[in-house]
C-alpha cells in the first residue's frame, strides 16, 4: 500500500526535527536485542568519528571518546544533536573520508533517538519556563487601544521585533535596545497627549449669518444684516420659518444654541420667541404635537421632530438694541438642527415680525476626550488624595495586567503628588503617572511573578497571568473585563473552555490570522516579493493586497466556524474578488471556470466586483486549501520563476514539520561537461541537479513536491506550459509514492494528517508560549494532537488542547 | 557676516536639483568647519561601515596593478571622480565567516562576522552570540564627544521569520553592529526616522523640559521596578538587566545633550518615509549619513545596504531576479554580468556619497578628509561563498593618516580585523586586539 510505506518512510528518514528536537517514532526493537551504546555505539564512532574527534586535539573542540554510556550522552543532548545532524547530512564524515552506508548512520541515528526517547519518557513532566516577553509591536498597538482606549498605531516609529523560531513574540528573543527605550518614552507621552486634556479647549462656537439659514430661496427677506420673519398666517416657509441651520454634532455633548434679536409689533403683549433644536425622533425631549403647535411658521411642521429649549420674551424694538438670546442643550439630544421661531400670538394679537442676525452652536461643552473622561472617571465630591488613587490604582492594574499592589500604588501617588507641588494641575499630574506606568517594566513586558522562581518543581502560574497568557495568544492584547473578573474570582482555569470559544469568535481574535497564521506561513514576506512585471504584467498592488485578502479570509473562516484544520490542506472554499478570479480563471461567485461551457454551468453564479470578496464554492476548479492559494505559490517563487525547491520545502517545513537540513557547504557547481545547464525545462534542469548524490537525498524529499504544484506559475495563475516545455505535474516521493497534479498531491498530504496536526500544534504552542519547544514538551504535544484527532481536528480543540496543556499553565524555576 | 542662503532657495534659483556644494552656503556647522586655523580646533576622525551583500563578481572588482598606477575595474568605474580618494585592499579574510564545523549559513555568518571578527553562534533563537564589532568599541571610547554614540541604518527590513540562512538566526543576516556578544543594535531603515533622531525638531527649550521629565520617569520605573528581581526567574532578570542598562543609556544621553552644544538642524527637507524606489532610499539614507558627519551628531556610523543573502530584484537596471539567486551564479557569464551590474549600481551610490563627503568643506579639507568610509562585503564570490579575498575598499584621508589613491594586496589569509584595528587606532582608540585580529595593517600611511 502506497501510502503507508510514504509514511513508514517519512517517519525513519525524517527522524530529528531541528528546531524542536524530538527524537520521532523510532520504532522499538524486539525484546531483549536492544542495542547499547557501549556497544553499537561506541563502535560506530571508532569507526568513523574518533580519528578526528578525540583526545585534547579533537577536531572542533569536539571529543566523542568521552561518551562511554547512554548518560553520558544524554547529558549533553545538543551536542548529539548537532552530530546527529552532520551525519545525516552528509556534511560528517568529511569527504576525505570513507563514508558509511547509508544503513550504518541509520542504525546509530535510531540507537540514539532511542537512548533520549527512553530518557524523556521515564523523567518527570517538566513544563519548561517562559523568558518574560517584551510587549511586540502589535501588542503593544492592541494593548494601548484596550487600556487607553485609543487606537493609532504609537509603535509605528519602533524598531522592527526580533524573530526565533519563526515568531516575533519570543521572550528570549525580544530585546530592548535603548532606542527602542528612547521609542516608549516618546510613545507614552504622545500617547497620554492625546487621551488627557489638562487644558481643555475651549468649546466651538459654529455659527451662521442668517442669510444663509433656513428655509432657502432665491430672495430671503432681509433687512440689512438681520431676517426678517413674519409671523402673519399664511406665509410661505420662507417668509414665516422657523429659521434654522443644520448641524453635525455627537449626541453624548452638551450644547448651547445661540440668537440675536428684536422684533416689532403693533400689540400690547410682549413678543414671545423660542429657540429650538432639531432632534432624532426617538428624542424624549422632543415637543409633543400640542407644544409644537404654538410655535408659528410654515416650516415649523417640517422641523419636527424639535426640542423647544427656551422660549423668551424679546423687548428690543430695533437694531441697535437686539438682544443676545441663548438655551441650554442638554446631552443625549445630538441637535442636527439649530432654529429661532416666533411663538404663535395669543388669539387676537397683531402678527409680530421677528428680526435675527445670526444663529450659532456652542459645543460639546465638555471638549475632553472620552478617554480623558473614562481615565479620570471618579467622584468629584471625594477628596482629592481618595480621587487620586482611585484613578491610578485602577489604571495601573489595568496596565499590569494584575491589581497593583498598595506600595505600588503609594509610590505612583507620591510621583502624581510631586507635579502637583510642583504646581501643575491635577489632571496634568496623573497625566505624569500614567506615562511613567506605561513605561515600566510591568507594562513593557508581561511578567509572570513567582513566589518560587528557583524552584525545580512544575507550579501553576496564577490566574492573572493565566488570563494574559490566554489573551496574548488569541488577541494579542490585554485580558477584558470578563477575563479580569474570571481571575479575580479564581474562576478562569474551571471555564477554559467556554472562555476560549468567547475569545475566538470575538473580532479581537483576528490577531491570530493577522499574526500567527502569517507568521507560521510565512506569508508576510509577501509584501516584498517582486515578480517581475515583464514577464507579470498581472501583479500588482491591489492583486498582491487580494491574495494576502484571500488567505486571510480563508483563516478566519475556519477559526470562525469553528472548522477542521485539515480545510486548511483541502478546504474546498475560498474567498475571491475580481482581480484573483480573473488570475485564477474563475467566472463568478459560484465557483465556474471562465473557460468552462456556460451550459454546464452551476447556477446562481453572479460576477465578481473589484473591492469585494465573495465566498465561493471550489469545487471543480482545481483548487482548494492553501497550496493552491496565490499567497502562497507567489511567495515560494522567485521574481522570474517557479521554485520547486522552495515550494517542497516549504511543505516539508511549514505543513509537516520536517524542515531539510541546510545544504552542505561548499556544494559544487551545476556544470555537465563543462557547459553550465542553461537549457531545457526547469524540471529537466532540476532532475540532473539531483544525480549529485550529495543532493539527491534531500531534494528527493523536496523536489516532487514542488513538481506537484508546477501547473501553478511564480504569481499562483494557472500554466499548462512552462514556455515551450509542457508542464509535467507528476512526482514520487521516496519510498516510491506517486502521483501527479495538484488535486493528488493534497490527497497524499491529508494522509499525512497526524503529521499535519503535529507540525501546527508545535508551531501554535510555541507562538502561545513565546519560547521554542524543547524535547520535554514532546508529552503535551503528543496529548494536544490526540485530543485533536479525537474531536474531528476542529480548531478549537485545537486552541483549548495549547491552553490547557502543562506549558501553558504551569512553569517551573530552575531546570530539575 | 555673510548672509545665509537655504539650500531650498538656492535650488529654486537655479531651477534644477544638481547636487550643490553641500549645505555650504548655510554656514558651518561645527566649530572646526568655521574655523580656518586647523591647529586651534582640529576636525575629528569619523568611521563609517558600509556593507553590500552577496559578494562581488571579483574578476570585475580586483584592479590588475598594485600601487598608485592601476586602473579603475568595470565596478569601481563609477569612482573615477574620487580615484585618489580611496584604497582598494586586497587578500583581506574574515576567517570567523567560514564554517568551521557549523556547516552551510555563509550569508549570516559573513555579516555577523565582519565587523566583529567573531564566529557567530549556530542557533535560530535564543541565544545568539557573536561579539562586539569595532564601531561599537569605537563608539563606547567616544561616547561622550557627540549626542549619538554610534547610528546603525540600513536599506531593507531585517528579521524576517524564520531562521534566515541554515539555522542561523534572521538577526545576524540583518544588522553588523554589535554593542557586546549577545546585544546586536538594530538598524533603522526609515529615513524619516532617522532624520528625527539625528535632528529633533523640538526647540531647545522644550526638550529641555522633557528631558526632565522623562528622567523623573526613568527615576520612578528603576525604583519602582527593583523589587520585582526577587521573585523572577533567571531569564527574566537577565531581561530586567537589560532595561535597566537600557535606562542607564538614555540617562547618560540626555545628561550628554545637557552639556553639548545645541544641534544646528540643517535646512533639509524631513524625509516623508521610506522611498519606494531602491535607490532614492540609498541616496537618502547617504544624505543623512553627510548630514550626521557633518552636524558631528555621531562620528561612528554602520549602514547595511541589504540584508545579507538579500533576493532582493533589481529591475531598474535589467536584473529582475533576485540577488541572492543569481550570485549562485554557477560560473554562467550571463548571471555574472548581472551580478556584476548590481555591484556597479551599489558603487553608483558609493560615489554620491563620496562626492557629497568631498565637496563639503571643512576646515582646511573637505569632510571626506575627516573620514573612514570602508565600503565591501563579507563574502568574496557568491558562489563560491568563500570569505577570504574579501571585496573591500577605503575612502577617505583618515585626518591625514591615509595615503589614499592605491591599491593595496596583503598577503592570503590576512585578517579583515587588522584593519579594525588600524583604523581604531586612528580614532585615537587603543586597543590589543578585537575578535581574531593579529595585529595592527600596515601600509595604509603609504
Amino acid at each position: 500500500m502506497p501510502v503507508r510505506q510514504l509514511i513508514l518512510v517519512i517517519v525513519t528518514t525524517l527522524v530529528l526535527a531541528r528546531s524542536y528536537p524530538s527524537v520521532g517514532d523510532t520504532g522499538t526493537s524486539p525484546a531483549g536485542t536492544e542495542p547499547t551504546f557501549a556497544t553499537e555505539g561506541s563502535g560506530f564512532l571508532q569507526k568513523h568519528c574518533l580519528s578526528c574527534h578525540s583526545g585534547d586535539k579533537a577536531k572542533a573542540d569536539l571529543r566523542l571518546d568521552k561518551y562511554r554510556d547512554e548518560a553520558a550522552v544524554i547529558k549533553d543532548r545538543k551536542t548529539w544533536q548537532r552530530v546527529l545532524d552532520v551525519l545525516q547530512s552528509g556534511e560528517m564524515p568529511p569527504p576525505s573520508k570513507p563514508r558509511p552506508g547509508l544503513a550504518e548512520v541509520e542504525n546509530f541515528t535510531k540507537l540514539i533517538g532511542l537512548i533520549f526517547k527512553q530518557h524523556d519518557e521515564s523523567t518527570k513532566p517538566d513544563p519548561g519556563r517562559v523568558t518574560m516577553r517584551r510587549l511586540n509591536r502589535n501588542e503593544y498597538n492592541y494593548t494601548i487601544r484596550d487600556l487607553v482606549g485609543i487606537d493609532f498605531n504609537p509603535a509605528e516609529d519602533f524598531p522592527s521585533d526580533d524573530v526565533g523560531h519563526g515568531f516575533d513574540n519570543i521572550g528570549d528573543v525580544l530585546t530592548l535596545p535603548p532606542v527602542l527605550l528612547e521609542r516608549y518614552l516618546a510613545a507614552a507621552e504622545s500617547i497620554m497627549d492625546r487621551a488627557i486634556t489638562p487644558n481643555p479647549p475651549r468649546p466651538p462656537n459654529r455659527g451662521v449669518a442668517t442669510q444663509y439659514t433656513e428655509p432657502a430661496g432665491p430672495n430671503v427677506p432681509m433687512k440689512g444684516n438681520f431676517r426678517v420673519v413674519s409671523g402673519r398666517a399664511g406665509g410661505t416657509p420662507i417668509e414665516t420659518g422657523p429659521i434654522f441651520t443644520r448641524y453635525q454634532v455627537p449626541a453624548d455633548g452638551e450644547y448651547i444654541a445661540h440668537t440675536q434679536v428684536y422684533v416689532e409689533t403693533s400689540g400690547s403683549k410682549p413678543v414671545k420667541v423660542a429657540l429650538l433644536a432639531g432632534c432624532s425622533p426617538t428624542c424624549p425631549l422632543a415637543a409633543k404635537d400640542a407644544e409644537a403647535d404654538t410655535i408659528a411658521g410654515a416650516a415649523a411642521k417640517g422641523l419636527r421632530p424639535f426640542v423647544i429649549l427656551k422660549t423668551f420674551e424679546v423687548k428690543a424694538r430695533n437694531e441697535s438694541a437686539a438682544e443676545h438670546l441663548q438655551a441650554a442643550i442638554p446631552a443625549g439630544i445630538g441637535p442636527d438642527k439649530v432654529a429661532v421661531a416666533l411663538v404663535k400670538p395669543e388669539d387676537g394679537e397683531p402678527a409680530p415680525t421677528l428680526y435675527v442676525k445670526f444663529l450659532s452652536l456652542e459645543g460639546p461643552l465638555d471638549t475632553r476626550p472620552a478617554s480623558h473622561r473614562r481615565l479620570l472617571a471618579c467622584d468629584p465630591n471625594k477628596p482629592e488624595a481618595e480621587r487620586t488613587r482611585e484613578v491610578l490604582g485602577r489604571f495601573a492594574s489595568r496596565a499590569y495586567r494584575r491589581p497593583v499592589t498598595a506600595e505600588e500604588l503609594d509610590r505612583l501617588v507620591a510621583l502624581a503628588e510631586s507635579r502637583r507641588q510642583a504646581g501643575e494641575k491635577w489632571e496634568a499630574a496623573i497625566q505624569f503617572a500614567m506615562t511613567a506606568v506605561l513605561v515600566s517594566p510591568k507594562f513593557l513586558f508581561r511578567v509572570e511573578l513567582d513566589d518560587r522562581p528557583d524552584s525545580p518543581d512544575p507550579h501553576p502560574l496564577d490566574e492573572y497571568q493565566l488570563a494574559s497568557r490566554l489573551s496574548y495568544f488569541l488577541w494579542s492584547s490585554m485580558p477584558d473585563q470578563e477575563l479580569f473578573d474570571l481571575a479575580a474570582n479564581k474562576q478562569l482555569t474551571p471555564n477554559l473552555d467556554s472562555q476560549v470559544k468567547r475569545m475566538l469568535r470575538d473580532p479581537k481574535a483576528a490577531a491570530l490570522v493577522e499574526h500567527f497564521v502569517m507568521q507560521w506561513l510565512q506569508l508576510q514576506r509577501l509584501s516584498t516579493a517582486q515578480p517581475d512585471p515583464k514577464l507579470f504584467p498581472e501583479f500588482n498592488e491591489p492583486l498582491r493586497a487580494a491574495m494576502l485578502r484571500e488567505t486571510k479570509l480563508f483563516f478566519t473562516e475556519i477559526i470562525r466556524e469553528d472548522r477542521s484544520i485539515l480545510d486548511i490542506l483541502a478546504g474546498n472554499f475560498s474567498y475571491l474578488n475580481a482581480p484573483l478570479a480573473r488570475l485564477y480563471g474563475i467566472a463568478d461567485t459560484a465557483g465556474n471556470k471562465i473557460a468552462s461551457n456556460p451550459k454546464d454551468r452551476k447556477p446562481g453564479g453572479k460576477p465578481f466586483k473589484p473591492d469585494e470578496f465573495s465566498r465561493v464554492d471550489m469545487t471543480g476548479t482545481g483548487r482548494g486549501g492553501i497550496l493552491t492559494q496565490a499567497s502562497f505559490l507567489t511567495v515560494t517563487s522567485n521574481p522570474t520563476r517557479t521554485s520547486p525547491v522552495k515550494r517542497g520545502r516549504w511543505v516539508l517545513e511549514q505543513l509537516l514539520g520536517t524542515p531539510p537540513p541546510p545544504p552542505p557547504p561548499n556544494v559544487p557547481e551545476l556544470e555537465e561537461n563543462g557547459k553550465p545547464l542553461t537549457s531545457g525545462s526547469l524540471r529537466a534542469r532540476m532532475e540532473e541537479h539531483r544525480k549529485n548524490p550529495a543532493c539527491a537525498s534531500c531534494h528527493a524529499k523536496m523536489d516532487p513536491l514542488g513538481f506537484g504544484l508546477e501547473n501553478f506559475n511564480a504569481i499562483g495563475a494557472y500554466r499548462s506550459k512552462d514556455g515551450e516545455f509542457p508542464i509535467d505535474a507528476s512526482g514520487e516521493l521516496p519510498g516510491g509514492l506517486k502521483f501527479s497534479g495538484p488535486e493528488q498531491l493534497r490527497q497524499v498530504l491529508l494522509t499525512k494528517k497526524d503529521q499535519f496536526a503535529r507540525c501546527l500544534a508545535e508551531k501554535m504552542l510555541t507562538y502561545a508560549l513565546g519560547r521554542g519547544l524543547e524535547y520535554y514538551d514532546r508529552r503535551a504535544i503528543d496529548r494536544i494532537v490526540a485530543d485533536l484527532a479525537a474531536a474531528d481536528y476542529r480548531f478549537s480543540a485545537l486552541v483549548t488542547g495549547i491552553v490547557k496543556s502543562d506549558p501553558f499553565r504551569l512553569r517551573r524555576g530552575r531546570t530539575p | 557676516m555673510t548672509a545665509r542662503i537655504s539650500r531650498r532657495t538656492l535650488l529654486r534659483g537655479l531651477g534644477v536639483t544638481v547636487s550643490l556644494p553641500w549645505l555650504e552656503a548655510m554656514g558651518p556647522l561645527t566649530a572646526w568647519a568655521a574655523d580656518g586655523t586647523p591647529s586651534k580646533n582640529p576636525a575629528p576622525n569619523r568611521m563609517v561601515f558600509l556593507y553590500v551583500p552577496n559578494g562581488m563578481n571579483m574578476a570585475d572588482w580586483t584592479p590588475k596593478a598594485e600601487g598608485p598606477d592601476f586602473e579603475l575595474p568595470h565596478i569601481l568605474q563609477p569612482l573615477k571622480d574620487v580615484r585618489d580618494d580611496i584604497l582598494v585592499l586586497t587578500g583581506l579574510t574574515a576567517d570567523k565567516a567560514r564554517a568551521h564545523g557549523d556547516g552551510g549559513g555563509d550569508h549570516a555568518r559573513a555579516l555577523a562576522a565582519f565587523l566583529t571578527g567573531c564566529q557567530p553562534r549556530k542557533t535560530d533563537g535564543t541565544d545568539i552570540r557573536a561579539g562586539i564589532s569595532v564601531d561599537q568599541v569605537a563608539a563606547a571610547r567616544l561616547a561622550d564627544r557627540t549626542r549619538l554614540p554610534s547610528l546603525e541604518l540600513g536599506c531593507e527590513h531585517g528579521a524576517m521569520a524564520g531562521n534566515c540562512d541554515s539555522g542561523y538566526s534572521c538577526v545576524y543576516s540583518s544588522t553588523m553592529s554589535w554593542r557586546s556578544a549577545t546585544q546586536p543594535l538594530p538598524k533603522e531603515v526609515n529615513p524619516k526616522i532617522v532624520f528625527e533622531r539625528l535632528f529633533a525638531s523640538t526647540p531647545d527649550g522644550e526638550r529641555l523640559q522633557r528631558d526632565a521629565r522623562r528622567k523623573s520617569i526613568l527615576d520612578f520605573v528603576r525604583e519602582d521596578s527593583l523589587s520585582l528581581n526577587a521573585r523572577l526567574g533567571a531569564n527574566d532578570r537577565r531581561k530586567l538587566d537589560e532595561y535597566f542598562s537600557a535606562v542607564r543609556d538614555v540617562e547618560l544621553r540626555i545628561e550628554r545633550a545637557e552639556k553639548l552644544p545645541p544641534i544646528q538642524a540643517p535646512d533639509y527637507k524631513v524625509p516623508a518615509g521610506i522611498p519606494a524606489s531602491y535607490e532614492e532610499h540609498i541616496r537618502i539614507t547617504y544624505d543623512l549619513i553627510v548630514l550626521a558627519l557633518q552636524a558631528d551628531v555621531t562620528r561612528v556610523i554602520t549602514c547595511v545596504l541589504a540584508n545579507e543573502g538579500s533576493n532582493k530584484p533589481y529591475p531598474f537596471i535589467g536584473v529582475p531576479e533576485g540577488h541572492h539567486d543569481l550570485s549562485h551564479h554557477e560560473n554562467n557569464p550571463k548571471k555574472k554580468e548581472k551580478i556584476r551590474d548590481i555591484n556597479t549600481f551599489h558603487t553608483r551610490q558609493l560615489a554620491y556619497l563620496l562626492g557629497k563627503l568631498k565637496s563639503t568643506r571643512e576646515g582646511d579639507g573637505s569632510l571626506l578628509d575627516h573620514c573612514m568610509v570602508v565600503y565591501g562585503s563579507g563574502n568574496s564570490d557568491g558562489n563560491a561563498h568563500n570569505h577570504d579575498d574579501l571585496p573591500i575598499l577605503l575612502a577617505g584621508r583618515g585626518c591625514g593618516t591615509i595615503k589614499t589613491g592605491r591599491h593595496l594586496r596583503y598577503p592570503k589569509e590576512t585578517p579583515l580585523n587588522n584593519l579594525w584595528l588600524a583604523m581604531l587606532d586612528r580614532m585615537d582608540v587603543k586597543i590589543a586586539a578585537l575578535g581574531d585580529s593579529t595585529g595592527t595593517l600596515t601600509g595604509l600611511s603609504g
